[in-house]
């Protein structure tokens, strides 16, 4: 059984803490995961901003991958949903389609694998602080992981979930769009952490990188000590102090 | 007022979107009136039940008519001749409008009294009503506020969305000629005295058509003031005007859309007035029109069909409630949008009505692309993908940004290469010494300066997790746990299903 | 009032124009969806609501308190009188009540019989289209009163049907201040469905001009999102059930 990491541009270059995290919490249930070195962006710069024949090459190196994986993982929504795209770029061939679509079969975002595959709601964590959480946009409403990360958190010791309020309103990340519109990204982000401040959390968790680096990136600006985590990091900080 | 209908200055969305974004008030009106509107329509259709199966019978009735749409069109205008209606078909707005003028004239109208319509928004008909001398007055109470403010709607539903009390109580005053408080009985209690004189002497009653159902050759209009029905009883002539895809087949259908379109658009379970009018009075009645016309208008629409990206554009039932969804519509209103339609569906119905993608530069760029317009749809059109394939047709279109066009490039040789992407992270992680400061980046400059107004940026950490997993991976499978059989076997389970075709997980997108 | 001959022959003029255009349209149509003109019926599997609604029915009493909860929630009110002649006394009541100047009535079998004109003596009464020669929009305008006997009603969402006739003005249950709507029990269903199926099975020759659906008072929240009643339709709206 082969299941190969996804590891992202953002959790690779940026928040490496977060793919540490899921390799060592899936260790724990007998999951070696694998990390093909070819791997690279899922493209969703390129596709989003109408630039499909990049966004193809993009795919292209994705497709080939992870072909031999039986589970492909990884800890965006975001990324896992543009897998979703690629049987439309490759609508037009044949070879390439088949490949897509077998591909998206088997992508699964982080939450989606522990609670769907391995059948896990309760990692054994501790965690005795005031969380919020923000769902995001891709990995909620499109893929539709909504219940997993909430069945996870429900079964950390200690772990306090407030609601957010407008939990589900885009936090004005959207890619290339925060800085064409940056603007209105700007506003959308200013009322989302505004929102997290009213839940007077510790603690913003998501299962999205580029959200949670934005809302993050606002909240540091107006020097707001919120500690904003994947919740892969959290589970793994969790167990780790269990 | 310009040929787009724009009022809000500026020539991109950008612009007009950040004359919004300084207008703290609109901001707060929107953001109040699409909130509750929002809630309205989440607790309406948690209330209702089995939400997702209705929408997707709506859309399925939708996707069905539009598909058939030249046999249903086609009934629809016999049935309705054969009621007594005068039928017209219009290619362009400009021969809408000229039909109606036309009819406006032999009418001898000195008045048309109008209940809501985007279709005559489109058209910009109340302006050459006025210029042969036709007093077109708009007598939905929003539609009204915004007729004598000189603007356009900013909204389908709620088209005074971006106006206070204040500013109503302004122009209503000086409608009046008297001072009038600033509370809504009061205003609306003027309005309903002053507009009752004007239904009662208007020559023609001018609605545009939510539904016109094909088997019979009925119009339907969901309203909750009553102006609809006043405009469909008291004048002489009845215009009506419809996009030719507002059909749906038979009255059995309009239960599914009843269902849907209130309580998408309000919250509502039924509109306040839902009217089925079938042809002009009959002869021994003693109201309603004695000459009735309907124009169905296509003015871009047929574009959408066959064109397998866009075709279930003409789905829309125009509820509103992907304004309502939208964080950018909420942030930024409806005039920011610079046509006739705003919000998401604004957003790709402008530029697909007119399949001139690269006029309206960067509406489409205007989206987060978060999906909510989708999820609140009542008909399922998956709108946030549009958005991208609009973004993409005007790059075809060889509209798109030279320099955006470089980056993609380079994007796109970095991303098929592994190496080379490991290359660039690491020249990130020496480059940026230039710039972190405690472990963030505060500089306003190129492409961060958007980004940097309201966020500090990150810093790259000294490793990547490419860079550690080496070590990673020998700690792991040094201390590796065995695999629960019960789950190893549930894995195997699940590829093998695949395999067979039975398995793989579906997306909600 | 009969059209003059010029008028007559310009929309036969138009009519035409119309005819010979309809073709080329529809086949515009045709051809963007790259097919062969459609001309017969196509099967339309999902016709009308889902098939789980289709079977779903209150019983009567449900029915009634289910109508009275969602008509008061829109605004209106409700009372449930035993009969006919309890409808006549609340309705004259009410007059009194308001000091009713003006009232216009439909002419119903069911309202013709019923006394109400002497039941209020202190109101001017008229009764639709009883005369060729009155002006009735103004009559129906200038009424505090309207009174109508609903065709149809609907529980699940608090409406009432009227249907336009000869004898049934449409501006009789929309011109007044006040409306009167009489619902005979057995007119009251659960859902819209079963009054929709009705219109679908008269077919078009047998249809009204006017079919009108109303839940409420006249209401608008264009001002803030602050809801007004009585913008430009009736502002006070009783359903009576009568039965």
């Amino acid at each position: 059984m082969k299941v190969s990491l996804f590891i992202t541009c953002l959790s690779d270059a940026l928040y490496p803490r977060v793919g540490e995290a899921m390799v060592r919490l899936l260790a724990k249930y007998g999951v070696a995961l694998e990390l093909p070195s070819v791997q690279t962006c899922c493209g969703q710069p390129a596709f989003n901003s109408g630039y499909w024949k990049e966004a193809r090459e993009s795919a292209s190196t994705i497709i080939a991958a992870f072909e031999d994986a039986d589970f492909v993982i990884s800890p965006s929504g975001s990324c896992t949903f543009m897998i979703h795209h690629y049987p439309k770029l490759f609508e037009d061939d044949p070879v390439m389609l088949e490949k897509a679509l077998q591909l998206q079969a088997k992508a699964y975002e982080f939450t989606q694998f522990l609670v769907q595959v391995l059948g896990v709601t309760d990692v054994g964590a501790q965690f005795p602080h005031k969380v919020t959480y923000h769902p995001s946009c891709h990995g909620s409403r499109l893929l539709g992981v909504k219940e997993e990360p909430l069945l996870l958190m429900e079964r950390v010791d200690g772990l306090e979930l407030v609601p957010l309020p407008f939990a589900n309103d885009c936090c004005g990340f959207g890619g290339t769009f925060a800085v064409k519109m940056s603007d209105i990204s700007g506003a959308m982000v200013t009322e989302k952490s505004d929102h997290v401040l009213e839940t007077e959390a510790e603690v913003l968790v998501g299962l999205d990188m580029a959200c949670l680096m934005n809302i993050a990136g606002n909240l540091r600006y107006r020097d707001k000590p919120v500690r904003v985590m994947h919740l892969a990091e959290l589970l793994y900080e969790g167990v780790k102090g269990a | 007022m310009s040929a787009t209908g724009t009022q809000a200055g500026g020539a991109t969305v950008k612009e007009r979107a950040e004359l919004a974004l300084n207008n703290d008030f609109l901001r707060k009106a929107v953001k109040f009136t699409t909130e509750r509107l929002r809630a309205g329509k989440e607790n309406a259709a948690a209330d209702h039940g089995n939400w997702d199966d209705w929408r997707e019978r709506g859309r399925q009735i939708r996707l069905h008519t539009i598909a058939h749409l030249d046999y249903y069109l086609n009934l629809f205008a016999d049935n309705a001749r054969a009621n007594g209606v005068h039928v017209h078909f219009a290619d362009t707005a400009a021969e809408a409008v000229k039909i109606s003028l036309d009819i406006a004239k032999h009418a001898q109208a000195k008045t048309v009294v109008k209940s809501k319509s985007m279709v005559t928004e489109e058209l910009h008909l109340n302006h050459a009503l006025e210029e042969i001398g036709v007093e077109a007055i708009e007598t939905d109470l929003g539609e009204y506020i915004i007729q004598l403010a000189g603007e356009t709607p900013s909204h389908i539903i709620i088209p005074a969305i971006h106006k206070n009390r204040y500013q109503i109580a302004e122009l209503l005053s000086a409608d009046a000629g008297e001072t009038l408080a600033p509370d809504t009985q009061v205003l609306a209690g003027f309005v309903r005295r002053k507009l009752r004189e004007k239904f009662l002497e208007a020559d023609i009653g001018m609605t545009g058509c939510n539904f016109a159902i094909a088997e019979t050759g009925s119009m339907v209009l969901f309203e909750n003031e009553g102006n609809a029905r006043m405009v469909t009883t008291v004048p002489k002539t009845q215009i009506t005007l419809m996009g030719m895809e507002r059909i749906i087949p038979s009255f059995a259908d309009l239960e599914v859309m009843a269902t849907l379109l209130p309580r998408s658009a309000t919250g509502q379970k039924l509109t306040v007035y839902m009217s089925g009018i079938t042809g002009p009075r009959r002869d021994a009645d003693a109201d309603g029109p004695e000459e009735m016309h309907i124009v169905i208008v296509d003015n871009g629409r047929s574009l959408q069909l066959g064109d397998p990206e866009f075709q279930e554009l003409l789905n829309c039932i125009r509820c509103g409630a992907c304004l309502n969804a939208c964080p950018v519509y909420r942030h930024i209103g409806g005039h920011a949008y610079g046509g006739t339609y705003s919000g998401p569906i604004g957003a790709v119905l402008t530029p697909a009505l007119k399949k001139n993608v690269a006029e309206w530069d960067d509406i489409a760029n205007a989206s987060s692309l978060c999906g909510a317009c989708y999820e609140a749809c009542p008909v399922k059109i998956p709108l946030h993908e549009m958005l991208i394939y609009l973004r993409r047709r005007k790059l075809e279109a060889g509209r798109g940004d030279k320099m955006e066009a470089l980056g993609m490039k380079g994007f796109a040789a970095v991303m098929s290469n592994a190496k080379r992407y490991r290359a660039v992270v690491k020249l990130g992680q020496l480059g940026q010494k230039l710039v972190v400061r405690d472990g963030g980046i505060r500089v306003k400059l190129g492409p961060l300066k958007g980004w940097n107004t309201y966020r500090v940026t990150p810093s790259l950490p000294k490793a990547s997790f490419r860079q550690q997993w080496k070590t990673m991976e020998e700690e792991i499978r040094h201390g590796l746990q065995d695999m629960d059989p019960a789950v190893k076997s549930r894995m195997e389970q699940i590829v093998k299903d695949r395999e067979s075709g039975k398995g793989g997980h579906g997306h909600h997108g | 009032m009969a059209k003059s001959e010029e008028h007559q022959s310009w929309l036969a003029e138009l009519d035409a124009k119309s005819r010979a255009k309809q073709a080329g349209f529809i086949d515009g149509i045709s051809g963007k969806l790259k097919r062969p003109r459609v001309t017969a019926p196509p099967a339309h599997p999902y016709r009308g609501a889902p098939d789980f609604w289709k079977a779903f029915e209150w019983p009567l009493e449900e029915r009634i308190a289910k109508f009275q909860a969602n008509f008061k929630a829109a605004g209106g009110h409700t009372e449930r009188l035993a009969s006919m002649e309890d409808a006549r006394a609340f309705i004259a009541g009410k007059a009194a009540e308001l000091s009713a100047r003006y009232v216009i009535r439909q002419n119903q079998p069911e309202l013709n019989g019923l006394g109400l004109e002497d039941a209020m003596p202190d109101a001017a009464f008229s009764v639709w289209n009883s005369d060729p020669q009155e002006h009735w929009k103004a009559r129906a305008a200038e009424a505090d009163f309207g009174i109508v006997v609903a065709d149809y009603a609907a529980a699940y969402t608090g409406s009432v049907t009227v249907l336009s006739s000869k004898d049934k003005g449409r501006s009789v249950s929309l011109l007044p201040t006040v409306l009167m709507v009489i619902i005979p029990l057995e007119r009251l269903h659960t859902r819209l469905g079963e009054i929709l199926i009705d219109f679908d099975r008269a077919g078009r020759e047998h249809l009204p001009a006017g079919i009108h659906f109303i839940s409420g008072p006249s209401r608008s929240a264009d001002i803030e999102n602050d809801l007004t009643i009585g913008v430009h339709g009736p502002g006070v709206v009783y359903a009576l059930l009568v039965g």
